[in-house]
């Protein structure tokens, strides 16, 4: 599913924010991120979304080697995966119902099913009074639940998902994580990263930790 | 579902408040160019029309009367007899210093100015006649005679007509460079502007065609509103222009008369510049991600 191989990652010319980082998510795991602030957590989503390229080493996403696949086919690879952003990165203009439509119409899906698809996704997420509301209108807590109904409204095979529970109440946090599980048992490989140790303890998952740029596998959290 | 025009927030882009004027005033000097274009080529082929097919035999007055009387009556007399004239009449004196007079003065006539005679000359209608051999005939019977066949200022007439067509061609050519250059910009502009959101379509899995989509029918848009106000300001110019020359009565004025082929090129332009928006917007932004990750 996702092979990184002696990984190193830099911003323009900075120094390495990651350095020779090496694992591999088999299809249908679901894996906790954690680390301090700081440490690279951001930074190793992004080349697992691909909105960066490795400075060294081999990013393999979906069987494909990124630094040699053409750029022509990532939007396809793209769509397989969604990405709960931390700061939301919500489009202001749009109603929530659009801009969780828009992983559906970019997809090319159809105007109805999208219609019922993303409405009763909503109303699931606690969201269905605010269809038409816009992400400006809505608390952090609202808009995160809009980011997380965009990110798994198209099923994808590879969920990533940056603090998702950071501006939610505990029993939403719950609510969103169960939904994360759902998706995991129907296939979906699920990392989820947050620094709230609290929250990798109640769930019985392996943990990838970051520290300084450097990386550990830890085999299961302490599961209650 | 909400009204949902574009994805990205073209509305709060201030880059392209700009271009719907820009396209205006383009299609406004478009319309001006087109219609200038259209009324020369009709002058020239109405003038054509009527000249094709005659020519004006000039006899040169002698000072004496009877002798200039009997030169035209001899002119007449070989015109008739030339296989393919079909008709051959002595434009009247009163006509004559009706033509003069815009030149001379109402009193030139009385005064007693050598004014030539002219002969009309009409030819059958298809007729190949050797105007050559014509002409010898004619001066050899009348040394006094010259004949006029209008193939000069036809043909100054044709040259006339295709420069200043070739002119408006030229300049509705430069004004389609200059709106697209225009687009270009304002499209540079919003790419730089909504950077952001693109990356973030690009990170949902948009591919670079649904992008450049919202940005072609963004620019179509502008560029068909400008372009409709552009036109209706030409068509309300060139009413006005048609209004205030109608009083002057000349033959060297050409009528501002607005046919239908000149209402369709007109309501044509709009469309072109709305066609050369969304194109030009196409292709910039399809160049400018494929630079982007």
């Amino acid at each position: 599913m996702v092979r990184f191989q002696g990984v190193a990652m830099r911003y323009a010319n900075g120094p390495e924010v990651l350095k020779d980082v090496t694992f591999h998510l088999e299809a249908g795991s679901y894996h906790f991120l954690t680390g301090p602030s700081g440490a690279g957590k951001s930074s190793l989503l992004r080349l697992m979304y691909l909105a960066h390229r490795a400075s060294r080493g081999t990013v393999s996403v979906f069987g494909h080697d990124i630094a040699n696949t053409p750029r022509r086919l990532l939007p396809g690879l793209r769509r397989r995966i969604g990405v709960v952003f931390q700061d939301f990165r919500l489009l202001d203009h749009l109603s929530a119902r659009d801009n969780v439509a828009l992983t559906l119409r970019i997809a090319g899906i159809r105007e109805d099913t999208i219609r019922a698809h993303v409405a009763e996704l909503l109303a699931w997420v606690g969201l269905g009074d605010k269809l038409d509301a816009t992400p400006p209108t809505l608390s952090d807590g609202e808009k995160q639940r809009v980011a997380i109904a965009r990110a798994v409204i198209g099923r994808p095979s590879l969920l990533l998902a940056d603090e998702p529970t950071g501006s939610i109440d505990e029993h939403q946090g719950m609510r969103i994580l169960r939904l994360f599980e759902e998706l995991n048992r129907i296939g979906t490989t699920v990392v989820v990263a947050t620094h709230d140790q609290r929250l990798i303890a109640r769930f019985h998952h392996r943990v990838l930790r970051l520290a300084d740029g450097q990386f550990t596998v830890e085999r299961q959290s302490m599961g209650i | 579902m909400a009204a949902r025009r574009y994805d990205l927030p073209f509305a709060e882009d201030g880059s392209g408040r700009f271009l719907p004027w820009m396209i205006a005033l383009m299609v406004y000097l478009a319309a001006l160019a087109t219609v200038a274009a259209l009324t020369t080529r009709a002058v020239a082929q109405r003038w054509n029309a009527g000249l094709e097919g005659t020519a004006t035999v000039e006899v040169a007055p002698t000072g004496d009367a009877a002798a200039t009387d009997a030169a035209v009556t001899q002119a007449l007399a070989v015109l008739r007899n030339t296989p393919g004239v079909v008709a051959a009449q002595p434009v009247p004196k009163e006509e004559i210093d009706r033509l003069l007079e815009p030149w001379l003065g109402p009193d030139a006539a009385r005064e007693g100015l050598p004014v030539p005679r002219l002969i009309d000359v009409r030819f059958t209608k298809g007729a190949r006649v050797d105007v050559g051999a014509l002409t010898r005939t004619l001066v050899t019977a009348v040394p006094t005679a010259r004949f006029d066949s209008h193939s000069v200022w036809l043909e100054r007439l044709q040259i006339l007509g295709d420069s200043v067509q070739l002119a408006a061609l030229l300049i509705v050519a430069l004004i389609a460079a200059a709106a697209g250059a225009t687009v270009v910009f304002a499209t540079r502009a919003g790419l730089a502007v909504h950077r952001e959101f693109i990356e973030l379509m690009h990170l949902i899995g948009s591919r670079d065609s649904y992008i450049a989509r919202q940005f072609q029918n963004h620019a179509m848009s502008l560029a068909l509103r400008g372009g409709v106000l552009g036109v209706i300001a030409g068509a309300l110019t060139i009413g006005a222009l048609t209004v205030i020359s109608r009083p002057i009565q000349s033959a060297l004025l050409p009528d501002l008369a607005i046919g239908a082929a000149a209402i369709a090129v007109l309501a044509l332009l709009p469309l072109l510049a709305a066609g050369i928006a969304m194109l030009t917007a196409r292709i910039t932004v399809l160049r400018a991600l494929k630079q982007m990750t």
